[in-house]
């Protein structure tokens, strides 16, 4: 007898997106991970668009995401004319990325993951059960929020990253202020690894995953170095982000506007995951006391240990943007204003770690700074691929077959996964001339 | 009276005004503990998808059979329909191009399966069905929906400013970017309610709010030029969030 396991409307992810996984008697015959975010064909959009005008407009893929893309893209577009930026903004963008992580983190575990594991619809009904654990979340994502307000000038979209710097630089005392909301960010996050540490376990699909994440030169970070690390049965291998292809051999599939990609003919996941999984290694101190507390053990089998990974980074997150701020604090901010941009013929691509995992932008201009041709490749998309592929692993080592506790497990992956589905459409390549 | 029933939906969009609701941490338990949010789907898995709804607020572009079958849906349940943001009011960045060649964006993008996706050119929700309030932004600013929300709790219609950015970035006596600096700056035609967000930063406004109805067109397009700024590029900046709203410098909606 065939069934089907249908989830028409995914709830608490961002955007729009099903699942279907069709069974003949208990054997998985197809697996849908469905995608069905309009197409708002955005990169194409940018052909002709001068490249002061390319960031404000590819932020507008995602809003959770908008500073990684905002500035992943301003930084493939000072590639592609040679422009370097001065240490102190490269500081600066480091901790917009880090408000923005800090907010997604918290968003995500406690808005959208966390009703699961207490048995909840929303952050809103728990509220009414656990009154401290949602305000202790919202405290959290304020946090980040504050950070993202005052180096971005805005928490969504941000707008004071420009190309070549930024706009205004933040006061003394606005600074001060983000110090005081970290400090009490850094007894928050020992509540919230408590917290985490102390759910129900969630193990129920077991993978041999291969993970692709940025290999970061310095410290543990999301916008530093080229490097690419891709971990799979235990080997490694380096990729620059110019060579960021081999990661996207994608194809167009009928059920999903999102294309879908593989390594060496393998689906492969990004993320929090895949970050810790890569930079194993040389983890700072703060995130290995995180991840023993909250109990993830590295290389993880468990695709639902994303979530315990991204309260690690959230934990580690927090104290080095503390770090970064009073060493701000203490040194003082040289006044300076973008360095100047001069267009010239060229293309340029850049990577990062958004929230949710691997980013790429890579764009060619012509003389006059117009844009000739986008490509822009998003974490979500990576991983569609390897969501389908962890949704039959679930329903396969299933001891439960009915339909309802197998919808529950697939829906659970597939937030783990803390998918971004404006995003995943987003995959583009125009050709010059076309 | 008992608390309003309260729908909150995302046609095709980023999902930025959805999450300035949700960025409201400091009044988030109180709005919904003043509201009864039935249908929000980006938030909770226990959704009422049919009851009668007192407010709708949508946020995002009509870009597919989908979307519209959605919004027409959503439209016959509810007494009130607020579209929130850009996408929602004005068509947003998906509108820019007023639809050239989508046959021929969607095959550049999907290949030959592009023509079987169900993908329609972009429009904003007046344009599709009756819109009742209209709280524009890219994304909306926190302030302007908890006005909302307060004014509709006491029977009142929200009111918003209609004069331009401009006026606002006066007031915090910032110094002008386009009259002083010669930047492409969109403050005299974008309708305020940012506080002069970017400006304030040094950075000139795109125009992510929509038009201002009480703009002065002619004078500011006449400063472009005067400033040796190309039509093409003043065109190409305007379009950019408002279709051809801001670049027309007056709206139509609903």
């Amino acid at each position: 007898m065939s069934r089907t396991i249908t989830v028409e409307h995914l709830a608490r992810v961002e955007g729009h997106g099903g699942i279907t996984v069709e069974l003949d008697e208990d054997a998985v015959t197809s697996v849908q991970f469905d995608i069905f975010e309009g197409a708002r064909l955005l990169e194409a959009l940018l052909r002709g668009r001068s490249f002061e005008d390319v960031s404000p407009i590819v932020s507008r893929i995602c809003a959770i995401c908008s500073a990684a893309h905002s500035l992943t893209s301003l930084k493939a577009t000072e590639n592609a004319f040679g422009v370097e930026v001065s240490p102190q903004t490269a500081l600066l963008r480091d901790l917009l990325y880090r408000g923005e992580s800090i907010e997604s983190h918290a968003l995500h575990l406690f808005c959208l993951a966390l009703p699961d594991y207490l048995n909840h619809p929303s952050v809103t009904a728990l509220a009414a059960d656990h009154p401290d654990a949602v305000r202790l979340g919202l405290r959290l994502k304020k946090l980040g929020n504050s950070i993202q307000e005052t180096i971005g000038g805005r928490a969504v979209h941000p707008v004071n990253a420009v190309p070549g710097g930024f706009g205004k630089l933040p006061s003394m005392d606005q600074l001060v202020a983000l110090r005081n909301g970290l400090v009490e960010g850094m007894a928050d996050c020992e509540a919230m690894l408590d917290l985490f540490g102390s759910l129900p376990p969630a193990d129920f699909c077991r993978a041999d995953t291969v993970f692709a994440a940025l290999s970061s030169p310095g410290d543990y970070g999301y916008c530093s170095g080229d490097e690419i690390a891709v971990l799979s049965n235990g080997r490694r291998q380096a990729l620059r982000a110019a060579e960021y292809k081999s990661l996207t051999s994608e194809t167009a599939v009928p059920h999903s506007h999102a294309k879908h990609s593989s390594f060496q003919g393998r689906p492969f996941m990004v993320g929090a995951l895949a970050r810790l999984t890569a930079n194993r290694e040389k983890l700072p101190r703060r995130a290995e006391q995180a991840a023993r507390r909250i109990g993830l053990t590295l290389p993880s089998a468990n695709p639902m240990d994303n979530n315990k990974a991204q309260a690690v980074e959230l934990a580690f997150d927090v104290e080095y943007t503390l770090n970064l701020v009073e060493r701000l604090l203490n040194g003082g901010l040289e006044e300076e204003r973008p360095v100047p941009v001069r267009p010239r013929a060229g293309s340029g691509t850049a990577v990062s770690e958004a929230p949710r995992g691997l980013l790429f932008h890579s764009y060619s201009y012509d003389e006059q700074g117009r844009m000739i041709a986008a490509d822009v490749v998003t974490p979500t998309a990576l991983n569609a691929a390897s969501i389908e592929d962890h949704f039959g692993q679930a329903v396969r080592q299933s001891l439960e077959k009915e339909i309802p506790a197998l919808t529950r497990k697939l829906e659970m992956i597939a937030r783990a996964y803390d998918p971004c589905l404006s995003c995943s459409v987003h995959v583009v390549r125009l050709r010059h001339g076309v | 009276m008992g608390k309003p029933r309260v729908g909150i939906f995302g046609l095709t969009g980023c999902a930025g005004d959805q999450l300035v609701i949700l960025n409201c941490e400091d009044q988030l338990l109180d709005l919904v503990t003043a509201l009864d949010i039935r249908d929000f789907l980006t938030a909770s898995s226990a959704n009422d998808a049919g009851c009668g709804l007192d407010v709708a607020l949508v946020e995002g572009a009509v870009l597919s059979q989908r979307d519209e079958e959605q919004l027409r849906r959503i439209r016959a349940r509810t007494k009130l329909l607020a579209a929130i943001g850009t996408c929602a009011v004005w068509g947003g960045v998906a509108a820019m191009d007023g639809n050239g060649n989508r046959a021929k964006l969607l095959e550049d993008v999907y290949g030959g399966l592009g023509s079987s996706y169900d993908s329609t050119p972009a429009r904003a929700l007046h344009e599709v069905v009756r819109v009742d309030l209209n709280i524009s932004g890219c994304p909306i600013e926190k302030e302007q929906i908890l006005a909302a929300v307060a004014n509709l709790l006491n029977g009142n219609p929200p009111v918003y400013p209609a004069y331009p950015v401009c006026t606002e970035c006066r007031m915090r006596e910032n110094n002008c970017l386009l009259v002083e600096k010669d930047e492409v700056c969109c403050g005299p035609l974008t309708v305020a309610g940012c506080n002069a967000r970017c400006p304030e930063l040094n950075v000139p406004c795109v125009g992510c709010r929509g038009p201002a109805d009480d703009a002065n067109v002619n004078s500011a397009l006449a400063m472009f030029v005067e400033k040796g700024v190309s039509r093409e590029r003043i065109a190409m900046r305007l379009r950019t969030f408002a279709g051809a709203g801001l670049a027309a410098g007056q709206g139509e909606r609903g």
